[in-house]
């Protein structure tokens, strides 16, 4: 599988997180460059890294290690896809609170390593709230466990939040413990249609207001018109959703907006039209910022014709797609979105060369971040070049 | 001498502590039994003062310990040999709130109520509220990662203290996490490993926090129950039921009758365990939960079931159960309190385990903890003027932490490893884990400065009380818990 860009010379797929940890030793033991991977659905995200001599495939770690129903903990390998996983807790009406586009695909380690989220991020967090045990496999093959099975847990340093995001530019994801959560017992969404960016931060407020608590908020750009059809999800017992869903229908006719229930949107983590914006476009771009600087620079409407985009207003994040963009508009974005991000997460091989796709962390931060890859990686053989600020 | 009173030029006079009657202050945190006295305190009132403060120690050698309110249980705030404290108890201001996106800034010294007092007008409200929360500080929290009894439903210090400005080792002022309300920062999740870190990574000047709606209805629950079996089957069942309790509070017969002794609440004392709960939310979600939970509570066998009829009622049980532990003065001279965590379906046999320890060495164990993540706090009861009973607690306590290992558990839920189990901490993680944790540091602290002596086991630390810190033959066979 091809790397942002770049083509491993050879792969491997070890079986276990013990041969896992011996394959990784020897690479780094004979100076060969290597870079894991999972599913293989970011594989575009981040820089080229320098090379790699060895693809390290983490899909034959797929055992579940062991699954508490009544500690609601699930302790798992990395290569193990969501979609497992969650079949394995669907049997307990328990379920992993990670949305994805493609769960069949999607492992554990590839979730945690990107730091993957969806809509319902809003209700059950982020990867970092729901992880609390890990195991690494450093790039000179130490096996290294911290957190632990427990959901609360403070002994040692958080290993299991600094490696989410890490890229497996700190080593390889082996196995993981997550806090799962009972599967609700009711779930229904509201869709306010054809509203502007104003009248969706407006529901955002009013729902915070009235202290409903929403599994998400979610904004679907309508095609170039500046307008949004703007669900919003509850998840839980049924009286509670009900006196939810009333109350957001209120909401509606107070801002003179027509809402309607939307059964099928309560169901799908990541549906049809989010999954074209984050999936499947040439261009792909996060954008985060706090909420309501993200809402004006929406308000700017910056984007170019045909590209679409679907906004979390109340996380202060926004996924776009697009089929032809360039590196000055990424640039002017990062300008317009203050103290905000654009992580470029896929765009065509012959812009890589012009688009820096991180964008640039706080410099002294940034030292601190080199000072750890130095420390994990010395000798710069794991997905070297990838991450931010090319560690 | 004259390099110490250097410090004064940093942070004025009123704010440099050198004269060893005023240092005594400094010699403990919460964990009184140890003592050491710092060669200076200094007290900044900026972020630019604790760097140049940092700067100055390093210049001279010195260690740092950075403090908060030194309530720690742990040690964490102990003086090394010849250190200088950086207090941040007077860096207290709050530098923003952002409704809008949720959010506020406040310098460290910030007292956590005070964080939910500011925002009570507004309808809003911090969610973290270790029993120390009148009186600890927010800085001290994102040391420790604090928790507290609403931690089940809303998370730890780490889910709500998202961003921060630190001054590392060498006297940077760096930014790390989120500082606006984005999601994310960019890069490795420094802020996410800062938290709980124990002062050993850097000290934070300021912090960026998430700041939540008040719920619109909550209702409480007090029962009680023939013993503590019964009890944590109610818990078992709550939770496997779907319900998240905003908080689920066990205190067995002698905790009971300690709170009853020093406050006023009105809790029978002719019980084995009582449960002490909050369900959260919608008003109809609410009322739907406190029916389910008290009907599984009856069918576990609760003696009594009751709500408070008011909110003074409410408070008062809340103030019951967060003095629990300063109201032990009452049963005992003396007691030692213990922090370890298992996984929540062994609740009942840990309880039994702790309860043989105690008997074997002839002491009381009272319990008093957050039932629906596990995390005990078995206080060890004892006299200290009794030849040999301090021990013998400590003794109880290292063993209840080894009972929790074999069940999977942790030495700490809350009150983090400091001085107290730094030894510890290399029965539940191997070398390798260790060497791993230390490389961050190394990232953070390449000199080793700051909190030296703290979380991580050394032959120095570890040789002080021999005996006690042996490789238990649970660690040594493999079995010890530490996944």
């Amino acid at each position: 599988m091809i790397v942002a860009g770049v083509e491993p010379r050879a792969v491997v797929e070890p079986h276990g997180v013990a041969e896992l940890a011996a394959c990784v030793a020897a690479l780094y033991a004979s100076d060969s460059s290597f870079a894991f991977a999972g599913g293989g659905t970011e594989l575009e995200l981040g820089n080229a890294p320098h090379s790699i001599d060895t693809q390290v495939k983490v899909t034959g770690c797929d055992a579940v290690i062991e699954y508490a129903p009544q500690d609601q903990t699930i302790t798992v390998e990395a290569g193990l896809t969501l979609a497992a996983v969650n079949a394995v807790l669907a049997n307990e009406g328990q379920f992993l609170a990670i949305d994805a586009a493609e769960p069949e695909r999607t492992t554990i380690g590839g979730a945690i390593a990107t730091n993957l989220y969806g809509g319902r991020r809003l209700r059950y967090g982020s990867v970092k709230d729901t992880i609390v045990g890990i195991e690494i496999v450093r790039p000179d093959g130490t096996r290294a466990r911290g957190g632990g099975k427990v959901v609360k847990n403070v002994a040692g340093f958080d290993m299991p939040k600094l490696m989410v995001g890490s890229l497996g530019t700190l080593g390889a994801i082996a196995a993981a413990t997550f806090r799962v959560h009972p599967v609700a017992e009711r779930r229904a969404a509201l869709e306010y249609a054809d509203v502007t960016v104003e009248q969706m931060m407006h529901v955002g407020e009013e729902l915070v207001r009235e202290a409903l608590v929403p599994a998400a908020v979610i904004g679907f750009a309508r095609c170039e018109s500046g307008r949004y059809d703007c669900r919003v999800a509850f998840e839980g017992f049924g009286r509670g959703v009900e006196q939810q869903m009333d109350t957001a229908k209120e909401i509606a006719s107070r801002l003179g907006l027509t809402a309607g229930a939307h059964e099928s949107g309560a169901g799908a983590s990541i549906d049809e039209r989010e999954r074209a914006v984050r999936r499947t476009a040439p261009w792909r771009l996060t954008l985060s910022a706090r909420p309501s600087v993200l809402a004006r620079f929406l308000h700017t409407a910056p984007f170019p014709n045909g590209a679409r985009h679907v906004v979390y207003p109340l996380l202060g994040a926004a996924f776009v797609g697009a089929d032809a963009l360039g590196a000055d508009d990424v640039a002017r974005w990062r300008g317009l979105l203050e103290g905000g991000s654009v992580l470029v997460t896929a765009l065509p091989q012959s812009a890589r060369a012009a688009v820096d796709v991180w964008g640039e962390p706080p410099a002294g931060a940034l030292a601190i971040m080199r000072r750890l890859k130095q420390n994990f990686d010395p000798k710069g053989l794991c997905n070297a070049g990838r991450f931010v600020g090319g560690l | 001498m004259a390099a110490l009173l250097d410090f004064a030029r940093i942070v004025g006079e009123r704010n440099t502590i050198t004269a060893p009657s005023e240092l005594r202050t400094y010699e403990c945190d919460g964990l009184a039994g140890f003592r050491v006295r710092p060669a200076v305190v200094v007290l900044p009132e900026t972020t630019a003062q604790v760097a140049e403060a940092v700067k100055l120690a390093r210049m001279l050698g010195l260690p740092i310990v950075p403090r908060g309110a030194g309530t720690g249980l742990s040690g964490g705030a102990l003086p090394t040999e010849g250190c200088v404290v950086i207090g941040l108890s007077r860096m207290t201001k709050i530098l923003g709130v952002d409704l809008e996106n949720r959010r506020m800034r406040v310098q460290p010294g910030v007292i956590n109520l005070d964080i939910s007092r500011h925002l009570a007008p507004l309808g809003y409200y911090y969610a973290p509220d270790p029993s120390s929360q009148s009186v600890c500080t927010i800085g001290g929290n994102v040391a420790e990662n604090s928790g507290g009894a609403h931690c089940l439903k809303y998370g730890f210090t780490v889910n709500h203290a998202v961003g921060a400005t630190i001054v590392t080792s060498d006297g940077e002022i760096v930014t790390i996490g989120e500082q606006t309300g984005e999601p994310d920062a960019l890069g490795y999740d420094l802020m996410g490993v800062f938290v709980g870190s124990e002062g050993l990574l850097g000290i934070v000047t300021e912090v960026v926090v998430k700041v939540l709606r008040r719920p619109q209805a909550t209702r409480t629950i007090f029962a009680t129950f023939p013993s503590t079996d019964e009890a944590s089957n109610a818990v078992s069942s709550i939770i496997a039921s779907g319900i998240v309790p905003a908080a689920i509070e066990m205190m067995d017969r002698l905790a009971i009758e300690a709170i009853v002794a020093a406050t006023r609440v009105d809790w029978p004392l002719d019980v084995g365990a009582a449960l002490l709960m909050d369900v959260d939310g919608m008003s109809a979600e609410v009322e739907h939960t406190a029916e389910a939970a008290l009907a599984i509570m009856r069918a576990a066998g609760a003696i009594e079931m009751r709500t408070p009829r008011d909110e003074l009622e409410r408070e008062l049980m809340w103030k019951g159960r967060k003095a629990a532990f300063a109201a032990m003065g009452r049963i005992s001279p003396n007691y030692y309190v213990q922090d370890g965590v298992i996984p929540r379906k062994d609740v009942a046999a840990v309880l039994r385990e702790i309860a043989r320890l105690g008997a074997e060495a002839g002491l009381r164990v009272a319990n008093v903890f957050h039932a629906g993540d596990g995390n005990l706090h078995p206080l060890v009861l004892y006299d200290g003027r009794v030849a040999g009973e301090e021990a013998k607690a400590e003794h109880v306590g290292g063993e209840i932490l080894r009972v929790c290992l074999r069940y999977g558990g942790s030495v700490t839920g809350e009150h983090g490893v400091g001085h107290d189990k730094a030894c510890y901490l290399g029965e539940q993680f191997s070398d390798d884990d260790l060497a791993t944790m230390k490389l961050v540091r190394a990232a953070f602290d390449p000199h080793g400065i700051l909190n030296p002596e703290k979380v991580f086991p050394t032959p120095r630390l570890c040789g002080d009380k021999p005996g006690v810190y042996v490789g238990h033959p649970i660690e040594l066979s493999g079995q010890a818990g530490r996944g």
